[in-house]
């Protein structure tokens, strides 16, 4: 059970810090030894004294958030999929992260390695268990899981109060952001929501549901998804599951038109036929990061732009 | 002009990688209504030239004609309503009733699509009649005893309406009384009916005594060929099938017994 | 009799198909546009898709003489696997790329395959040809497990999808142009009817029954082939319609192709019709791939049929 799976509700996420400061030293007073035993995100415990010197990080996630939080130096081996900030790209790469080479892990001389919080890792993390390399695991599928995973990171790289401080602004600003939006206050000036379907592939039709951070880049963004009644993240579904919710709005992830909005089939879909279709592109799409917020403001602006031209057409 | 229906000349196969050929310089003919017996061991080439004679296989040397005309020129169907085949072993992959297998014997005069017609229905009937096989028309043929499946295949044979029929080693899988039953069909259809026989059979001593003209190979030449009185001699015999024989008659025609150990002389 | 049982339930097979989905049965302009457009072609393409299957396999089963055969025996739906997701890794683009693609790759699947099964003599062997399916179809699958692994195309990942089969992307397009497609090839295994029974009773026998051997199989093989090519092309892979349809109408219908044929395309399109609907009601909005409804319901049937069989 880990010490850091106290998740606050959303509400006042300073009030807890003397509480984790009392847990993880409760933690250690019940521990024998003197090292900073932490837990990651699966329960497994980290065997490392922190700080970490050498890090290989195997998610691009955990990646861009090392850089973010001053520990960028301590990054000695990467995923090929990591990508943010361009400073990782200086770091080697070791490959695929998911079932990754134990070899070039190794070959970096690592005292951590980072996995994406998976269970096809286990088998590498028990077999670093038996090297005796320390391994943490850290989900970040969710925009809450930053912050958490931020001060996760920061304990382990000796970067605590920056880390901390970027986690503490980043969960305030998700606070009032969430807020905002129950209050209506962020909403634009037509009454209702606008509806968002998030179309991820057309042959079969994949949409993004609930389960996905994306859902929670568009409301914050103002609007909603027209599939969050979806748990999954991302979901096989029909074309005329599509028209028959009647989204305001399709956003799609690459660049321009996509090429399927010129089939007949699809033009069932009104923001099809409307051409009603926003197309968003970049890492900061991918997965949650400190760039969220960014991530949202383009969203928003996007949409506000769509929107625009809808009621444009409507006079 | 009454023209052969089978006749061959000078045949020559060799298989690929075979050492000798499996038929060498046979000839072979064929005449309306008669009922022509081919003999000889194991591995002398009988099945081999009946599927020269039917073109299974195609001859390096030699010529085969069907009704006077080459076997070339024949296409499959035309063939098959001028002759049918019984061969030495068969085995259908799903489960057919005795009558749709019969019904098979009239594909060749049947259309592509459409039911099968009266005259079809008739002659399925009157074919299954004539190899008693008529009261298990509604058997599955994988119920059928050897001999019963064997029968069908001969009534299935006789629904083609051939001028000819060839059958090899019919009576493989057939006990006493339906063996005779086959020999005297086959008479029969050559006498009255005038439709020719070519009999692939191990039992000499019947074909001696049903077929108007016996062929007997040895190693895939022609041994001897004529009446049975010219085939059934003893030096011939034991020097094809390689084992002591004594010559006896039986109502005029010539029968041989093999003989054990302790009969030698 | 029995063949009005069989139209009946093509017929409540497609209504039902036309009646159910997210957006209703209204008769408002919307509604009625989503049934027009998106209801009716998927419904006829999941039929004649399932009719081809099941004529398909009830003539291989016959071809290669194994009750077990099935439309993706001869390694196409490997070929076809192996187009979609190297035309993905190579990220090719245009709103056809999936099905040409998979229409291609099967193409070369069923040369391959043909070359390999052509003996000594030109004859084509069928046992050759099974043999050679296997290996084609084991070689595709590997080379795209080679292509997943190096290659960094996130999209990849939906080629998996795809392959399990879907009706999602059906338009009226792609209804007529697999209809007119599929008729060459279906009708020449119809016309072939005869040939096929003959065929069941082995080559030689069906040679002294009048059959063109040679010629019937390659015509079969190459109808059979063609036909499966363009049902992946169209939906993915979907399995066991080919295999257990036929089995469920020789139980009805006895085995003379003549019969057999129209009835397996019309339990097979109402098959697969049946399941298409099930494929998107059961978790709407989410929906499953067919081939996993056809797996989970032709499973607990061919055990069945397997049962009846071995009597």
């Amino acid at each position: 059970m880990s010490v850091l799976a106290f998740r606050p509700p959303g509400r006042g996420t300073a009030a807890c810090f003397p509480l984790l400061a009392a847990g993880i030293v409760a933690c250690t007073a019940r521990e024998a030894p003197l090292a900073d035993r932490l837990q990651d995100d699966l329960g497994h415990i980290v065997a490392l004294e922190p700080p970490a010197r050498r890090i290989v990080s195997l998610s691009p996630s955990t990646t861009e958030l090392l850089f973010a939080i001053g520990a960028g130096s301590s990054v000695v081996g990467r995923t090929r999929w990591c990508d943010f900030p361009p400073e990782a790209l200086a770091v080697p790469s070791v490959g695929d992260g998911l079932g990754p080479n134990l070899e070039l892990v190794l070959s970096r001389t690592p005292d951590l390695v980072i996995f994406y919080a998976s269970a096809a890792n286990q088998a590498a993390i028990a077999r670093l268990d038996d090297l005796g390399i320390a391994s943490a695991s850290v989900r970040l599928d969710r925009l809450d899981d930053v912050p958490l995973a931020a001060r996760m990171l920061g304990r382990l790289t000796g970067t605590g109060p920056r880390a901390d401080s970027l986690a503490a602004q980043f969960a305030e600003r998700l606070d009032s952001a969430r807020a905002a939006r129950r209050g209506g206050v962020g909403s634009r000036s037509l009454d209702r929501v606008r509806g968002v379907a998030v179309v991820a592939w057309d042959n079969p039709p994949m949409v993004i549901g609930a389960g996905s951070f994306l859902t929670e880049l568009v409301e914050l963004a103002g609007a909603r998804n027209v599939f969050d009644d979806v748990a999954l993240a991302s979901a096989q579904t029909g074309i005329e599951a599509i028209a028959a919710r009647d989204p305001d709005v399709l956003l799609i992830l690459g660049d321009g038109l996509p090429a399927f909005a010129q089939r007949p089939e699809w033009q069932t879909v009104g923001a099809v036929r409307r051409r009603d279709l926003v197309a968003v592109q970049g890492s900061e799409f991918e997965r949650p990061t400190f760039r969220s917020f960014e991530a949202v403001l383009t969203l928003r602006e996007a949409l506000r732009r769509s929107e625009a031209r809808a009621r444009g057409r409507a006079q | 002009m009454v023209s052969l229906i089978l006749e061959a000349r000078g045949l020559v196969f060799r298989y690929a990688g075979a050492a000798r050929s499996a038929v060498e310089d046979v000839d072979l003919s064929l005449g309306p209504g008669e009922l022509l017996a081919l003999v000889g061991p194991n591995g002398s080439g009988k099945t081999t030239l009946l599927r020269l004679m039917l073109g299974t296989l195609v001859p390096q040397r030699g010529v085969v004609a069907v009704l006077g005309r080459p076997l070339a020129a024949w296409d499959r169907r035309e063939l098959a309503r001028a002759i049918g085949v019984v061969v030495q072993r068969e085995e259908a992959t799903f489960p057919l009733r005795a009558r749709e297998a019969a019904m098979m014997g009239r594909y060749p005069h049947m259309g592509p699509l459409g039911a099968p017609a009266t005259r079809d229905q008739e002659a399925v009937d009157r074919a299954l009649e004539r190899c008693d096989v008529a009261s298990l028309s509604d058997r599955w043929v994988g119920t059928l005893s050897g001999g019963e499946w064997q029968r069908l295949r001969i009534a299935r044979a006789l629904a083609q309406d051939p001028r000819a029929l060839v059958l090899d080693e019919p009576t493989a899988n057939l006990d006493v009384a339906h063996e005779m039953e086959l020999f005297e069909l086959a008479a029969h259809l050559a006498r009255v009916d005038g439709i020719a026989a070519l009999v692939v059979t191990h039992h000499l001593n019947l074909a001696a005594r049903y077929a108007d003209r016996l062929m007997v190979l040895h190693r895939g030449r022609v041994a001897a060929a004529g009446s049975a009185a010219d085939v059934i001699r003893r030096e011939l015999l034991e020097s094809v099938f390689g084992w002591p024989v004594e010559v006896t008659s039986w109502h005029g025609t010539p029968q041989f017994i093999p003989l054990k150990r302790s009969e030698e002389t | 009799m029995k063949w009005v049982v069989l139209g009946a339930s093509a017929a409540l097979a497609l209504l039902t198909a036309v009646a159910v989905g997210p957006a209703g049965f209204a008769v408002d302009p919307v509604t009625l546009a989503i049934i027009r457009d998106l209801r009716v072609p998927r419904a006829l393409l999941a039929f004649l898709v399932g009719g081809s299957l099941a004529v398909t396999g009830s003539a291989l089963q016959a071809l290669v003489r194994n009750p077990l055969a099935d439309p993706y025996l001869l390694g196409l739906s490997g070929g076809a696997g192996l187009g979609v997701v190297a035309a993905i890794a190579l990220h090719l683009g245009g709103p056809w790329i999936l099905p040409a693609s998979a229409f291609l790759g099967a193409l070369a699947a069923i040369v391959v395959v043909y070359r390999l099964g052509v003996v000594t003599g030109a004859v084509l062997d069928t046992r050759v040809l099974l043999f050679s399916g296997v290996v084609v179809g084991a070689f595709a699958a590997a080379m795209m497990g080679a292509i997943m692994a190096l290659s960094p195309a996130a999209e990849l990942r939906n080629a998996f999808v795809w392959l399990l089969g879907g009706f999602g992307s059906a338009s009226w397009q792609s209804v007529s142009v697999f209809a007119a497609y599929a008729a060459l090839p279906v009708t020449l295994i119809y016309l072939a009817a005869r040939s096929l029974d003959l065929l069941t009773l082995g080559e030689e026998p069906a040679q002294y029954l009048g059959a063109e051997v040679e010629r019937t199989k390659r015509l079969v093989y190459g109808a059979a082939s063609l036909l499966t090519a363009a049902a992946v092309a169209v939906s993915g892979t979907i399995g066991f319609v080919g295999l257990v349809v036929p089995h469920a109408i020789r139980l009805v219908w006895g085995h003379l192709h003549r019969t057999l044929l129209p009835a397996a395309f019309l339990l097979g399109g109402t098959l697969l019709v049946f399941a298409d609907a099930l494929a998107r009601t059961v978790f709407a909005p989410v929906e499953l791939p067919v081939g996993v409804v056809t797996a989970l319901a032709g499973v607990p049937v061919f055990v069945l049929l397997v049962r009846r069989w071995s009597r």
